[in-house]
């Protein structure tokens, strides 16, 4: 089998090694020394010190829990309502939408929605933002799942005598569920890496993208930057793995 | 007593949960919508209107002046314009190139373990955030570089190389690193969804491998193409990190020139660029509307009646 595909194994080796390629420097970077063969975790204990980087890093956790569970519950809520409102082309090209909207017109059009309707810029303003970029992923999750979920299984639920909420909390609920986490986990990923679109409407709160953006346009890289760098790509690939991990197909349901 | 409070209860219960299930689940399904409408179609509405306003000093008034607009026809801009169109044309292309191959390898010919495998790999890349990943492409290829002190010390290249960082190379690159991830997986599901009876007829019916897919795959993975087109598309050419990181000073694309309007405070001019950029997106959107198949992707889900 290998050998056969040898040239596309080939072409998917070499791409997968570009796109990985500038990772490792920043995590080499990230705990280099200044003196030459010194491994250090220092920069990362300095990241510790940086009262600027810690109240990021507070403005993120928070903005992104917000922005995971918002979008996820509208997700859901979207998904429930491409089936049952009638108009599904309707609100799937809505929830679709801003996939097609490029990041700086977003920033821009939410930029001046805010300032004209009198709104300060404030953690709720960027959790808005990115929930409106974070719902098509949510939604298009949970609607995979949903496509393979059998909704006579519903109508069973209502003829045994359960109430709408009850069938849908005790029958589709947990059958929807790795939807529903992937959609939370899809979002939360996306909070914690946006930055075109936030550092629009950031106003004075920074984000650690927004922070990592503004710090290296103006003074450039250095190794302080390097662990900040190293702590997003570590905590992307351990939400992402938990992610797969939770969303994992479920063999047979017996 | 307490029964009669317990029943009273019980009976305001279910006359809210009655009440919830004819009205407020309605209100509640609107809600999505209701979000997008207002903080999405309502600003790009003002930017449009934004875009005919002038500017006063420092600020904007409202007017109906077209003074955004020429400024955009008769500056540099123009040129900006037509070259974010070919620079988003030919790196979507590029990246298309790439990919179609690699999603039309894992949906047909590859183990479904390696291909999972694949696709995580992928996705990994993909979510790291592209700005950490294009600041990280500069410290590898700039003049002290990884990437040059490699080159020469190991006498490839007598100097270290100019044209790896702020260069259209480095620019493509960093689109392409970026926005190519994104093109993949619309591509593996609308092939691994070609039902393979259409394959095992074209082949009983003679055909060769080469038309089979020209005739059958081809065709009915026009969605996943174009959606992935899309992706490509609508990323790069509204990029305005990439172009900044990996073009250095100077290096204009759409995306950073609305940016650095808005540095400079001229919104009207600002807004006129990105509702140009976004009227041309929603003509793509209307575009993939009209072959994408929804009854292929919602499944149950359109047919359902409650």
């Amino acid at each position: 089998m290998i050998k056969r595909h040898w040239s596309m194994w080939l072409l998917i080796g070499l791409v997968l090694f570009v796109l990985y390629m500038p990772i490792v420097p920043v995590l080499i970077l990230s705990v280099r020394g200044e003196a030459a063969g010194e491994w250090t975790l220092r920069w990362y204990h300095e990241l510790s010190q940086t009262t600027m980087i810690l109240k990021a890093l507070r403005t993120t956790a928070i903005i992104a829990g917000l922005v995971g569970a918002l979008a996820t519950v509208l997700g859901l809520l979207a998904a429930l309502s491409i089936r049952e409102l009638g108009i599904p082309r309707i609100i799937l090209l809505a929830m679709l939408l801003p996939l097609f909207i490029p990041g700086v017109s977003m920033g821009l059009a939410s930029a001046l929605l805010f300032s004209m309707s009198g709104i300060p810029s404030s953690i709720l303003t960027i959790v808005i933002v990115q929930t409106v970029w974070a719902l098509p992923f949510a939604t298009l999750i949970i609607l995979t799942v949903m496509a393979a979920f059998d909704p006579t299984y519903l109508e069973a639920a209502y003829v045994a005598g359960a109430s709408r909420w009850q069938a849908f909390r005790d029958i589709e609920f947990p059958l929807i569920a790795p939807g529903v986490y992937g959609a939370a986990s899809f979002s939360l990923i996306i909070s914690i890496n946006e930055t075109v679109r936030t550092s629009v409407v950031q106003g004075p709160w920074n984000t650690i993208p927004t922070y990592i953006w503004s710090t290296y346009k103006q003074v450039g890289l250095s190794p302080v930057l390097y662990a900040l760098m190293g702590l997003i790509i570590i905590s992307t690939i351990i939400l992402a793995l938990s992610y797969l991990a939770l969303s994992r197909p479920r063999k047979s349901r017996g | 007593m307490v029964a009669l409070q317990g029943g009273l209860t019980r009976h305001g219960v279910r006359h809210a949960v009655g009440f919830l299930n004819r009205h407020g689940r309605r209100a509640l399904l609107c809600l999505p919508l209701l979000f997008v409408a207002a903080f999405l179609v309502v600003p790009l509405g003002l930017t449009i209107i934004v875009s005919f306003w002038e500017r006063a000093g420092l600020k904007f008034r409202p007017a109906f002046s077209l003074a955004s607009y020429t400024t955009i026809v008769e500056g540099a801009r123009l040129d900006v314009l037509m070259r974010s169109i070919i620079v988003a044309i030919e790196t979507t292309a590029i990246s298309l190139l790439l990919a179609y191959p690699i999603a039309y390898f894992l949906a047909r010919k590859a183990r479904p373990q390696a291909t999972r495998i694949v696709l995580v790999l992928f996705t990994i890349p993909f979510l790291i955030n592209y700005i950490v990943r294009n600041v990280a492409w500069t410290s590898l290829l700039g003049r002290n570089g990884t990437v040059n002190t490699a080159l020469v010390e190991s006498g490839i290249a007598g100097a270290p190389l100019d044209w790896l960082l702020y260069s259209d190379f480095a620019v493509f690159l960093g689109l392409i690193s970026t926005y190519m991830p994104f093109m993949i997986f619309p591509l593996v599901l609308s092939i691994a969804a070609i039902d393979r009876q259409f394959l095992e007829a074209s082949v009983d019916l003679g055909a060769s491998a080469f038309s089979t897919f020209r005739r059958i795959t081809l065709p009915l993975s026009l969605p996943g193409i174009f959606a992935a087109i899309v992706f490509g598309f609508v990323g790069t050419m509204g990029e305005s990190a990439v172009p900044v990181i990996m073009g250095g000073v100077g290096y204009e694309l759409l995306g950073n020139t609305i940016t650095s309007s808005m540095d400079v405070l001229n919104y009207p001019l600002a807004a006129a660029i990105s509702s140009l950029v976004v009227a041309l997106m929603l003509m793509l959107m209307v575009g993939w509307y009209a072959i994408f198949d929804l009854k292929t992707f919602l499944g149950k889900i359109l047919e359902w009646r409650p």
